[in-house]
């Protein structure tokens, strides 16, 4: 194959490609929520390992709780978000049967399957009441594509914005670890980024890249440490990131625990200081006191 | 040769890549580190500090607003996009976030066909792989696939994933099992990925202080039980015949 001819990125980058940076308001901009009650649409991004998934759905699972609609968005096609809400991946991928063949190497969604019926149709349950939608997975082995469910999955996600019926959904995705998703738009749901980082530099680094990507967005950016284990560490990574730090986790073995048994960390140690500590962010983001403080 | 290192974010594959460099360049052989991931942090790992790391993904980048020329051949991208890291290594980062342009060398060229170019200098391939299986896997364009896993639930699937793809693919295997703290997490990735070649890394404060202060392993402590242990995989590696 000559240099610079095919390969899987272009052919892939060619059907899902880059959308108008800036986000448009959608319906939930149109209505005036009575204080503390307007959904929150979430996307958690960060380098790999800093505990976006642990974070995501810690959060997804909290509000649950309180009552809200959820759905979670797992953007990876190595999924990991179901197995942090303590639920199983869906396999095959779900959006696989939303798709039909539109020209060679590009899909769309089936007549009549807009993001509403995809939520409704193909989201599976996870604890507490929350649905997750999935791109899902490669096969495990075999030549087997994932493309169709990706493309479905961009297809939907950039209906959510605008879909009527799921207004008062509250809306936490998870994006695949580094920057890719982030500058190709696959939360156009998303009014608020979450970006995880702990005080290493990589981490760090990345996260400042991501705060760069979400100021050419003009999207709410905040930063989450991670793994924080000295006084220093929040402040470590506000000036490497540069965006205001409204959440500090603080390194925790219960979340270690919780991974290498593959449950969820909210069904592990309910009162640990990790789940102690999403749920002083959830507070914050619902009423309002992010934003204020990130103003300041 | 041609060296991929693959798994879930935040296993360790930087680390790895990094640290395995500087001990084969340290060994004599003529060594590229190819980073591959669009979230290119190899630099640190390879102790060219994290302002130089965060210079070349901005160079990267530099292609979208015109601040970078695009490159009209492989040896001219590993000079645009590259530059020397210590024990004579040679670090270029593959890739940037915007969509490919196919025709174009510098950007549209896929990082499994750059390993093939540059092997071709006579060098060693280090790839520093994005966090997932990766095409490069899938595609069997190395000659061996270093597979990254810490004791999780969710980095060892991953590494299964791994290893299905380059199975698939007929390429040599080596899982890295990162972070072990004892004997039940080794049980824990064997029990799963089965009873392979394996390198095991154990956990090191050398490592994660590395990590902290944005410099090589290597460079703090080279006989650390983590970086040394990369040192015997190094040697593993240059010692058996490459199988193509």
């Amino acid at each position: 194959m000559p240099i610079g001819a095919g390969g899987p990125y272009p052919r892939f980058w060619a059907t899902v490609g880059r959308r108008p940076a800036r986000r448009r308001p959608g319906v939930v901009d149109d209505y005036e929520w009575p204080p503390g009650e307007r959904p929150l649409r979430i996307v958690v991004v960060g380098k790999g390992g800093a505990g976006k998934s642990v974070v995501a759905a810690t959060m997804a699972r909290i509000l649950a709780r309180r009552g809200r609609r959820v759905l979670a968005l797992d953007t990876d096609t190595v999924p990991g978000l179901a197995l942090s809400l303590g639920a199983a991946s869906a396999y095959p991928p779900p959006l696989a049967g939303a798709v039909e063949q539109a020209d060679a190497g590009s899909w769309r969604l089936k007549e009549g399957i807009g993001p509403v019926r995809a939520v409704q149709r193909f989201s599976t349950p996870a604890p507490d009441g929350v649905r997750v939608l999935e791109i899902g997975d490669h096969p495990a082995s075999g030549v087997g594509s994932v493309t169709p469910s990706v493309q479905a999955f961009y297809q939907v996600i950039h209906g959510l914005p605008e879909a009527k019926a799921l207004r008062a959904w509250t809306m936490i995705g998870d994006h695949p670890a580094g920057p890719r998703q982030t500058a190709h738009d696959w939360a156009p749901y998303a009014d608020t980024l979450l970006v995880v980082a702990e005080p290493t530099w990589k981490s760090a680094l990345t996260a400042r890249r991501l705060a760069e990507l979400a100021s050419e967005r003009e999207a709410a950016a905040f930063a989450v440490a991670t793994k924080v284990t000295s006084s220093g560490d929040a402040k470590r990574v506000a000036e490497i990131v540069g965006l205001p730090v409204v959440a500090t986790i603080p390194a925790d073995e219960a979340v270690l625990e919780s991974d290498r048994l593959g449950i969820a960390l909210v069904d592990h140690a309910p009162p640990c200081a990790a789940v102690r500590a999403i749920e002083r962010l959830v507070d914050g983001l619902v009423d309002g006191t992010v934003r204020s403080v990130a103003d300041r | 040769m041609k060296i991929a290192v693959a798994g879930k974010g935040g296993a360790g594959k930087t680390t790895v890549s990094g640290t395995v460099a500087r001990h084969l360049s340290r060994a004599g052989h003529s060594v590229l580190a190819l980073d591959a991931d669009t979230n290119p942090m190899l630099g640190i790992s390879l102790g060219v500090g994290p302002e130089e790391t965060y210079r070349l993904l901005a160079v990267r980048q530099g292609l979208d607003d015109g601040t970078i020329e695009h490159q009209q051949s492989v040896e001219a991208l590993v000079e645009a996009f590259g530059v020397d890291a210590p024990d004579g290594v040679r670090l270029v980062v593959a890739l940037r976030e915007a969509r490919a342009d196919p025709g174009c060398i510098c950007c549209g060229v896929t990082p499994q066909q750059l390993l093939g170019e540059l092997e071709g200098e006579g060098r060693t391939v280090v790839c520093d792989m994005e966090a997932g299986v990766g095409a490069i896997v899938r595609a069997g364009n190395a000659d061996v696939v270093l597979v990254v896993v810490e004791p999780s639930v969710k980095s060892i699937d991953v590494g299964a994933r791994v290893i299905a793809a380059a199975v698939e693919a007929e390429t040599e295997v080596i899982v890295v099992a990162n972070r072990v703290r004892g004997e039940a997490d080794l049980e824990a990735i064997r029990a799963e990925l089965g009873d392979r070649a394996t390198a095991v890394v154990p956990e090191d404060p050398v490592i994660a202080r590395a990590d902290v202060e944005g410099r090589a392993p290597i460079d703090i402590d080279s006989g650390a039980p983590g970086v040394s242990a990369l040192s015997v995989l190094a040697e593993r590696l240059v010692a058996q015949p490459a199988q193509a």
